[in-house]
């Protein structure tokens, strides 16, 4: 015979569980919701992807290096702008951080040439505009582009100050 | 906030005239060197393929996200109230989210809509410069110290810059809104 003192919490509990999920969308109207939402953004996706191209083809990593003129301070700056230019994988811009380091690039050039590749990007702004607001989108690339040559100044110095 | 289950979904197509303004683009530049774009359209048909199967993933983290949690469970992980819990899981979220980051403004735009905050997207996409599977790749090109170090002073930096635009961006949804009408 089951022991009704054990029994009623678990009830309680199962209930409780029971009204979390009750209001929740099967997986499968999630899904269809989900890839639904993504369908819609496909022309704008389709765009970033056709300007991504575009890029890799006209702004390649060579023209980029070839902007960097040895000055530390103007290169961080260099590296920041170039870096939110460029589009492509991160793994290139560690490649072409490593040449430039070789060619004499400061290293403070580098480092933020390295963050801003990822962190800042000129090719997805309409994109980004439209999906999270053009507010937003100004606020948030002003922020890193602020932070990027500060993050990679703090880094190269705390490197060069401990190490 | 979210439509009503009843309500049948329907496509409204976003990008149209951006993505008219590069067809355009790729029109004229076809006219002045065809062969440089030829070698652009197959480099796009290139990162199709590559993005292709992040773009499914997305698609089903967002709808399990959908499925998992209740809305009132997402505003308290990631909304107003979410505290630390909020910039840990934008943090991690962040270094643990592969392809570009175009590639997750559907699920980011769907989160919005559940109460996530601004700030926590902020730490999100800056905290996506800490690419876990090529971090290996950044010590042999730039050594270990530099990178533990860019790695720490990212995460401050992701985490700042989400607080501050907290601060300074109180009416963004304001202005996504006025936008979306």
């Amino acid at each position: 015979m089951k022991n009704p003192c054990y029994n009623t919490p678990m009830k309680n509990e199962r209930s409780s569980s029971n009204s979390d999920t009750k209001d929740q969308p099967s997986y499968r109207s999630a899904l269809k919701k989900a890839a639904m939402g993504m369908l819609s953004l496909l022309p704008m996706l389709l765009a970033i992807l056709g300007l991504v191209g575009l890029f890799q083809v006209f702004v390649t990593p060579q023209m980029l290096a070839k902007l960097f003129s040895g000055d530390a301070l103007r290169d961080t700056i260099v590296g920041t702008l170039a870096g939110a230019v460029a589009v492509g994988q991160a793994l290139i811009s560690y490649i072409l951080g490593g040449e430039l380091l070789k060619e004499g690039i400061s290293l403070y050039a580098v480092a933020a040439f390295i963050l801003a590749w990822v962190s800042l990007g000129i090719v997805q702004l309409p994109a980004e505009a439209e999906v999270l607001g053009l507010r937003f989108t100004i606020w948030r690339n002003l922020l890193a582009l602020i932070f990027t040559p500060l993050t990679a100044a703090a880094t190269v110095w705390t490197l060069r100050t401990f190490a | 906030m979210n439509a009503a289950p009843s309500e049948a979904p329907r496509i409204r197509w976003r990008g149209r005239k951006f993505l008219a303004g590069v067809l355009l683009l790729y029109f004229f530049l076809f006219l002045a060197d065809q062969h440089a774009t030829e070698a652009a359209l197959f480099k796009t048909a290139k990162v199709i393929a590559e993005i292709t199967p992040i773009l499914l993933i997305v698609i089903f983290f967002t709808a399990l996200i959908n499925r998992l949690f209740r809305p009132e469970a997402l505003a308290k992980h990631l909304g107003q109230e979410s505290g630390l819990r909020g910039w840990l899981i934008a943090l991690f979220a962040g270094i643990l989210s592969h392809g570009p980051m175009y590639a997750w403004y559907p699920m980011i735009e769907d989160l919005k809509k559940h109460g996530l905050r601004d700030g926590l997207i902020v730490t999100f996409f800056y905290a996506r410069s800490i690419k876990i599977p090529l971090l290996p790749l950044m010590i042999a090109y730039f050594g270990l110290g530099f990178t533990v170090l860019l790695s720490l002073y990212t995460v401050i930096a992701s985490l700042l810059q989400g607080l501050i635009l907290d601060r300074l961006c109180g009416r963004c949804d304001e202005d996504k809104e006025q936008n979306d009408d």
